[in-house]
């Protein structure tokens, strides 16, 4: 068989076990529940005001901090799991190679998390537009879309540290660890460092290389580029008190996601390559 | 099938078809642990090899060379003809492996495991045949693995290793959790997999399995290789043979049997004779001579000595059996099956 078609084969496997373990079935229902209670608030509270592309606001919001979870609960255990449990000898005395393995299991578990991610999307965009009347398409494709961005980065972290460690433990520590440090800790991040350089908390009008920092975590970059697609360039220029520099372009924060997904991934396989799995 | 390895001094004297050859191969864990000390070794295309010696002797670390699950520190190992750590891939589409330590998946059926394994190799066996082969019913098939005794799930296992009829069969202890009619199962795979020109590499901890189906056998003490031979030129190295053991009405005055070919040792007690022999011949030879010299025969018993004895002498009195390396030196350790 060729390389891709034992990467496809894994991927395929890997998709089913997701499937039958309700990882899937859990992702779509916490989206679907999550963003539709956020995009209702607005009615509850009028108070608050704002139209749909605010209930799609608050609906990332919550994305921002559940979905690297459920990457991360869907993927820590895909290698390291095998590995303890020994089937992984099987597998890897089959044909596969390690790196096969690697890309199979990225590839067959991000399938099922970008699944439900779109699936929890579609059923949250239905009962929006139900009770707002109307859906801002584009916005609301565009925030689905760096949502399943946002999942692919953590889906890359998750693989990466269940190619790295030899047990499970070990490998959920890591992932608590890069939950709570990418997705909580880099948030109070920008401050501390505000605090440091300036020797006062950040007020209103934010310095630009602020906005960097706070990009620079997966979690971080999809917030930004949530911003970016609801509100335009116009709410950074205002937060920041005039124009934004290049760094501060999309793409910046577009490649920040990517590095994310990537970097773990390759650090994870130079490791799990070099491995004794005795 | 050509060995592409340089020739050793051992090739030279036998220029068969090389299934397995690890040259100087030397794994390492940590600084103190010396898992396989310089492993020499030559496994034949087509014969059942008897890879044997106590827990934590090494065999496992060998084998998870062989399968490049672990990295040698020193040395190497091919695998007809590739090399295990650079040619992964040739060499797992030729192998079976029944690993040490495996698992299998326990949310899939036994049938879903063995269609997967199928799939990866890409060789189309058919499902129902594998399974009947190793004695799997259709109806366990279909139940998850989690809830197979180990003894199904053993042979789930050693079907999976059977996917594509490899060339080269290892098999790391297969018969253990398997009960009797499994163990005969594990030999007459083995035989038949020999019959049709393949290879098994089969090691075990459990002497008279590897006696009763091996053409050659290697014995491994605490990482180094003390013996290679056929059973039965183990036992003539070691000047092992049988004992015949004869009740007669009377010893007679003038016993001649010194002269009998093939007989080491004679003694008497009372009505008894005991006569050590080294060649299988000499039994009835024996007999016949004891009655020449005129004494009547009235009950013969021959007692073969037991590899348990051969082992013992190799590993310098290590029971074969024994689970820790308790009283191995500091370099055997537990970096092999022994943890498990």
């Amino acid at each position: 068989m060729t390389a891709s078609g034992i990467r496809l084969t894994i991927a395929r496997k890997e998709f089913g076990d997701a499937l039958r373990s309700r990882v899937v079935w859990g992702i779509v229902a916490v989206i679907a529940v999550m963003s539709s209670l956020s995009a209702a608030l607005p009615l509850l509270v009028p108070e608050a005001g704002g139209g749909p592309e605010a209930a799609i606001g608050g609906a990332s919001q919550f994305a921002g901090l559940l979905v690297p979870i459920m990457s991360l609960l869907a993927a820590y255990l895909s290698i390291v799991g095998e590995r303890e449990s020994g089937s992984l000898k099987m597998l890897l005395g089959l044909p596969p190679s390690r790196g096969e393995v690697l890309v199979g299991k990225f590839l067959g578990r991000g399938g099922a998390v970008v699944v439900g991610i779109a699936s929890g999307f579609a059923i949250s965009g239905v009962i929006t537009a139900a009770l707002y009347g109307e859906l801002p398409v584009a916005a609301f494709l565009a925030t689905t879309a760096l949502t399943v961005l946002l999942a692919v980065s953590f889906l890359g972290i998750a693989v990466g540290i269940s190619a790295l460690t030899a047990t499970r433990s070990r490998a959920m520590t890591l992932a608590i660890t890069a939950y709570l440090g990418l997705t909580l800790l880099w948030d109070l991040a920008p401050n501390g460092v505000h605090l440091l350089v300036t020797g006062e908390l950040p007020g209103t009008a934010l310095p630009p290389w602020f906005l960097l920092v706070r990009g620079l975590s997966p979690t971080g970059a999809y917030n930004a580029l949530v911003q970016r697609t609801l509100l335009g360039g116009a709410a950074t220029d205002a937060a920041l008190g005039g124009p934004s520099p290049a760094y501060l372009d999309p793409a910046v924060f577009l490649a920040v996601l990517l590095v994310w997904g990537a970097l773990p991934l390759v650090v994870g396989y130079g490791g799990f390559r070099r491995a004794d799995l005795s | 099938m050509p060995a592409d390895a340089p020739p050793s001094s051992e090739e030279a004297t036998d220029d068969r078809p090389v299934a397995i050859r690890t040259s100087d191969l030397t794994k390492r864990y940590g600084d103190d642990v010396l898992a396989v000390d310089a492993l020499d070794l030559t496994v034949y295309a087509g014969e059942i090899f008897g890879f044997l010696g106590p827990n934590g002797a090494g065999k496992s670390t060998t084998i998870d060379v062989i399968m490049d699950y672990v990295r040698p520190s020193a040395g190497s190992v091919t695998v007809l003809g590739h090399d295990a750590q650079a040619e992964t891939r040739a060499v797992h589409e030729r192998v079976g492996i029944l690993p040490d330590g495996y698992g299998l998946y326990e949310r899939l059926t036994g049938r879903k495991n063995l269609e997967y394994a199928v799939e990866l190799k890409g060789t189309g066996d058919d499902i129902d045949a594998l399974l009947d082969r190793v004695g799997l019913e259709s109806a366990a098939a279909d139940r998850a693995v989690g809830g197979y005794s180990k003894g199904m799930t053993q042979r789930l296992a050693l079907a999976i290793a059977l996917v594509g009829d490899p060339d080269v069969l290892i098999l790391d202890e297969p018969s253990s959790g398997l009960d009797p009619n499994g163990v005969r199962l594990v030999r007459e795979i083995a035989r038949d997999h020999a019959d049709r020109g393949k290879t098994v590499f089969f090691s075990s901890h459990i002497l008279s399995q590897v006696e009763a189906v091996c053409d050659r056998v290697a014995i491994l003490d605490r990482g180094r290789l003390v013996a290679v031979d056929t059973i039965a030129g183990l036992r003539a190295a070691l000047d092992a043979g049988s004992t015949v053991t004869l009740t007669v009405d009377a010893v007679p005055d003038r016993l001649t049997l010194g002269e009998v070919a093939g007989v080491d040792d004679v003694a008497v007690d009372d009505r008894t004779i005991r006569v050590r022999v080294g060649e299988a011949a000499a039994k009835v030879d024996v007999i016949d001579r004891v009655r020449d010299d005129g004494a009547a025969v009235l009950d013969v018993t021959i007692a073969e000595s037991s590899l348990e004895d051969l082992f013992s002498a190799y590993t310098g009195g290590s029971s074969p059996n024994r689970d820790g390396p308790d009283a191995a030196g500091p370099v055997a350790a537990d970096a092999d099956g022994g943890t498990r």
